[in-house]
C-alpha cells in the first residue's frame, strides 16, 4: 500500500499536494467567523455540478426550453436537482453578503490583501450575473418578462444604452437569440470567469495567509486540516443540509410558458434584486438612470476603493467607527429597500387552484369537438394531456379554428368555432398544461360550457367574463333555481326592462336546468 | 482516540456523507428510468379488407413515442400474411443481417433484402444469404368485431 503511495507521490507529488492544500498554518485565534470562504466554496461546488447535470435535460431554445425544464422536473430526482441549483443561488447571495461582511468588518482588505478584497469584488459581480442569465432559462413568464426588465434598465446606460441592450438581447427582440446568449453566457463564459477567479482568489488568500482575528491571539498557529476544517465542515453541513431540505420537494413551480403578448404579466425580479427594483421607485421619469446605474455605480465604487479608503493598520472595528458606520448604513439601507420592495412586490395573479368555468367549458367542448381524434396516445398528435406548450396562445387559437394550418391535408375541414369557444379552449389547454384535469359532475360541466359560450360575454363568475352584466359569483345567495331558469329562457317575462337575450330557443332544456341550479348553488 | 484524530473523522465523514449524496441525486437524474418511452401497445394496422390471402400486404406505421420532451413519430414496416382464414401474422421489414429494408418478390414469392441478398420465406425464415435469424414477428391480433387488425408495437 504504502509502495503504491510512495510511487505516486513521485509521479505526481500528490502527497506534498495535500501537504500544501490542507496543512496550510492559520493563526491562532482563527474561529467560526472565517469559515464562510469554504461554506461559499461548497456552495458554489453544488451550483457548479448541478447545473452541469442540468444541462443533460435542457435546450435552450424557445420552443423547447420550458417543456425541457418541465420534464426535468417530472421526477423526484430531477425535482431535487432543480431545487438545490435553484435555491443554492439563493444561499450563495446570503453567503457572500456574510463572507463580505466579515471581511470588512475584521479588515481583512487592508495591504497586503488588496488585490484579494478586488478579486472578491468580481467574483460577486460573476455572481450576480449568474443569477441575472440563469433567471431566464426555464423560459416561463416570470424569467421572460423579468428579462424585458432587465434589458430595459440597461438602456439606460448613459450614451451607450442601445448598444448594451442590443448586446444583452442578441437579436431585434427579446427571444431565440437572447435564450441562447443567455445560456452560453451562463453555462460556458461565467463558468470559465468564476473557476479561474476562485482560484485566483484562493492563491492571493494563500499568499498572503489569512488575515486572522483582529488582534493577535497568543499559542501556536495550528494546520488548517483538521483543525479548522473541522469548524468549516460543520458550518458547510449545517447549510447543506438545509439548502437539500428546501431542495427536496423541488423549486417553486413554473409559471406559465413565457408569452410576449400578454400584457397583464407584472415582472418580479428574484428576492435579491428587489433592493435594486425598489430603488428604481424613488427615482422617476429622467432621473432613473440614478436609481438604476448611479446609486449602484457609488456602491461599487465605494467597496471597490474600500482599502484604500480605510487605510492604517488598524483592524478593530471599534477602532474604525467611520468606515464601519458607513457600512452599516449601507446594509440597512439594503435590508429595508429588499423588506420594502418585498412587501411591496407585485403579486402575481396568483394562478387560483380552482378551475374556472371557462376552462371547464373548454374541457366540455374540447371532447365534444373532436380534438381526441386527433390528440390521442396513439394517433397523429400528442394528447392534449400535458401536451408541449412552447407555442403561444396566438398559435392554438389559430389551430383551433384551422387545424389544418400545420398539416395540410390530413385533417377534416375544422368546426366553425365563435369566439368564445375558442378562448375556452385555448384557456382549457392551458389550464392542462399545468394541471390535470380534476373532473367535476356532468351537471357542472354542462352549466360550464353553457357559461362559457353564451353567459360570460356579458357575466363574471370569479373573475372571469365581461362586465356589462351583472356579477354572478354569488347570485346563489339572491335567487333560486327555478327563478334564475325563468330569468334565463325568458328574462323579459321576468323584469320587463331586462336586456337579456332570451336563452329558451337557444338552450336545450337540460343546460337550462343545468345552468340555473349551478347558478343557484353559487352563494 | 485524541481530539486531532476525532476532528480528522469527522471532517472526513462528514465530507464523504456530503458527496455521497450529490452523487446519489445527481447519478439518479442523469440515469433517470425513460418513463413510457418503451411502452408497446396496440395499433390499427388496417383492415382484413385490404388482405389478400398468402400475400404480404406492407403497411409503414406511424408510432409516437415520448422522446424526452418530444414527441417522436417513428415509421415502421410491416408485412401483414394473411391466411385466408383467421390468422394473420405480421413480419417486421427490417432484415436481421444489418437493418435493410426488405421487399416482397411476387415472382420469387420472397421477401428479399437489397443489401447483402438475404431471402426469406413467406414466414420470414432465413432462405439464402447472410441473416442470421427469420424476420422478427410483430404480435398481431384481429379485433374482436373481426375487421381490424391490431399490431403491438
Amino acid at each position: 500500500m504504502n509502495g503504491a503511495f510512495d510511487w505516486l507521490q513521485s509521479r505526481t507529488g500528490v502527497r506534498s499536494a495535500k501537504h500544501v492544500l490542507l496543512d496550510e498554518p492559520l493563526p491562532a485565534g482563527t474561529g467560526w467567523f472565517f469559515t464562510l470562504g469554504s461554506v461559499l466554496l461548497a456552495l458554489l461546488g453544488i451550483q457548479l455540478l448541478t447545473g452541469a447535470f442540468l444541462t443533460l435535460y435542457y435546450a435552450p431554445t424557445p420552443d423547447h426550453a420550458y417543456d425541457s425544464v418541465r420534464f426535468i422536473v417530472s421526477t423526484k430526482p430531477g425535482r431535487i436537482v432543480r431545487g438545490l441549483h435553484y435555491y443554492g443561488s439563493s444561499f450563495l447571495i446570503v453567503a457572500l453578503a456574510l463572507h463580505m461582511l466579515r471581511v470588512i468588518a475584521f479588515g481583512s482588505y487592508k495591504a497586503p490583501r488588496e488585490a484579494t478584497w478586488l478579486s472578491g469584488l468580481v467574483l460577486l459581480a460573476l455572481i450576480l450575473s449568474f443569477s441575472l442569465t440563469g433567471y431566464l432559462l426555464p423560459w416561463d413568464q416570470r424569467a421572460y418578462w423579468a428579462t424585458v426588465v432587465t434589458i430595459n434598465i440597461a438602456k439606460l446606460t448613459p450614451l451607450a444604452g442601445e448598444l448594451v441592450a442590443g448586446l444583452l438581447r442578441g437579436g431585434a427582440s427579446i427571444g431565440a437569440l437572447t435564450l441562447t446568449r443567455w445560456y452560453a453566457v451562463h453555462v460556458i463564459f461565467l463558468p470559465a470567469a468564476l473557476v479561474g477567479l476562485v482560484v485566483l482568489h484562493l492563491v492571493l488568500m494563500r499568499r498572503h495567509g489569512i488575515s486572522g482575528p483582529v488582534r493577535p491571539h497568543d499559542g501556536t498557529p495550528m494546520p488548517f486540516y483538521p483543525w479548522q476544517a473541522a469548524r468549516d465542515t460543520a458550518v458547510v453541513s449545517v447549510v447543506v443540509v438545509g439548502l437539500a431540505a428546501l431542495a427536496w420537494s423541488g423549486a417553486p413551480p413554473l409559471d406559465g410558458p413565457a408569452d410576449p403578448t400578454d400584457a397583464t404579466y407584472i415582472p418580479r425580479p428574484e428576492w435579491y434584486f428587489l433592493g435594486l427594483f425598489q430603488l428604481l421607485k424613488y427615482f422617476p421619469g429622467q432621473l432613473e438612470v440614478v436609481g438604476a446605474m448611479v446609486v449602484p455605480g457609488l456602491a461599487a465604487a465605494f467597496l471597490a476603493l474600500l482599502p484604500w479608503i480605510d487605510r492604517g493598520p488598524e483592524r478593530d472595528p471599534r477602532r474604525r467607527p467611520a468606515v464601519i458606520l458607513v457600512v452599516m448604513l449601507g446594509v440597512v439601507a439594503v435590508s429595508s429597500l429588499t423588506i420594502l420592495g418585498w412587501r411591496d412586490r407585485p403579486r402575481a395573479a396568483v394562478a387560483s387552484d380552482a378551475w374556472t368555468l371557462r376552462e371547464i367549458g373548454g374541457r366540455v367542448l374540447a371532447n365534444a369537438g373532436g380534438c381526441a381524434k386527433c390528440h390521442a396516445p396513439d394517433s397523429t398528435a400528442d394528447p392534449l394531456e400535458g401536451m408541449a406548450l412552447a407555442r403561444g396562445p396566438e398559435w392554438i387559437r389559430g389551430h383551433i379554428e384551422d387545424p389544418e394550418m400545420i398539416a395540410p391535408g390530413v385533417r377534416e375541414p375544422p368546426v366553425e368555432r365563435g369566439e368564445r369557444e375558442v378562448a375556452a379552449l385555448v384557456a382549457y389547454v392551458y389550464r392542462l398544461a399545468r394541471q390535470p384535469y380534476p373532473g367535476f359532475p356532468a351537471r357542472t360541466e354542462t352549466a360550464a360550457a353553457v357559461f362559457a359560450h353564451r353567459c360570460i360575454g356579458c357575466h363574471v363568475v370569479d373573475g372571469d367574463g365581461g362586465t356589462e352584466g351583472p356579477d354572478l359569483s354569488h347570485v346563489g345567495s339572491k335567487h333560486d333555481a327555478g327563478f334564475l331558469r325563468r330569468l334565463i329562457a325568458d328574462p323579459e317575462a321576468v323584469n320587463p326592462n331586462a336586456e337579456m337575450p332570451s336563452f329558451e330557443r337557444r338552450l336545450s332544456s337540460d343546460q337550462l336546468d343545468a345552468i340555473a341550479a349551478y347558478l343557484a348553488s353559487r352563494k | 482516540m485524541n481530539r486531532r484524530r476525532a476532528l480528522t473523522v469527522f471532517v472526513n465523514s462528514a465530507v464523504a456523507l456530503i458527496g455521497g449524496g450529490l452523487t446519489a441525486v445527481l447519478g439518479a437524474f442523469a440515469l433517470r428510468t425513460p418513463r413510457g418511452e418503451n411502452a408497446v401497445r396496440w395499433i390499427r394496422a388496417g383492415t382484413v379488407a385490404d388482405l389478400t390471402p398468402h400475400v404480404p400486404v406492407p403497411r409503414v406505421l406511424a408510432i409516437s413515442r415520448p422522446d424526452g420532451w418530444y414527441r417522436q413519430r417513428a415509421r415502421e414496416t410491416i408485412f401483414l400474411v394473411w391466411d385466408g382464414d383467421k390468422t394473420v401474422h405480421a413480419l417486421s421489414a427490417t432484415c436481421t443481417h444489418l437493418g435493410c429494408r426488405v421487399r416482397w418478390d411476387a415472382e420469387s414469392t420472397t421477401f428479399r433484402c437489397p443489401c447483402h441478398g438475404g431471402v426469406y420465406g413467406l414466414d420470414g425464415a432465413v432462405i439464402e444469404g447472410p441473416p442470421p435469424r427469420p424476420l422478427d414477428r410483430v404480435d398481431v391480433r384481429i379485433d374482436p368485431a373481426g375487421t381490424d387488425v391490431m399490431v403491438r408495437l
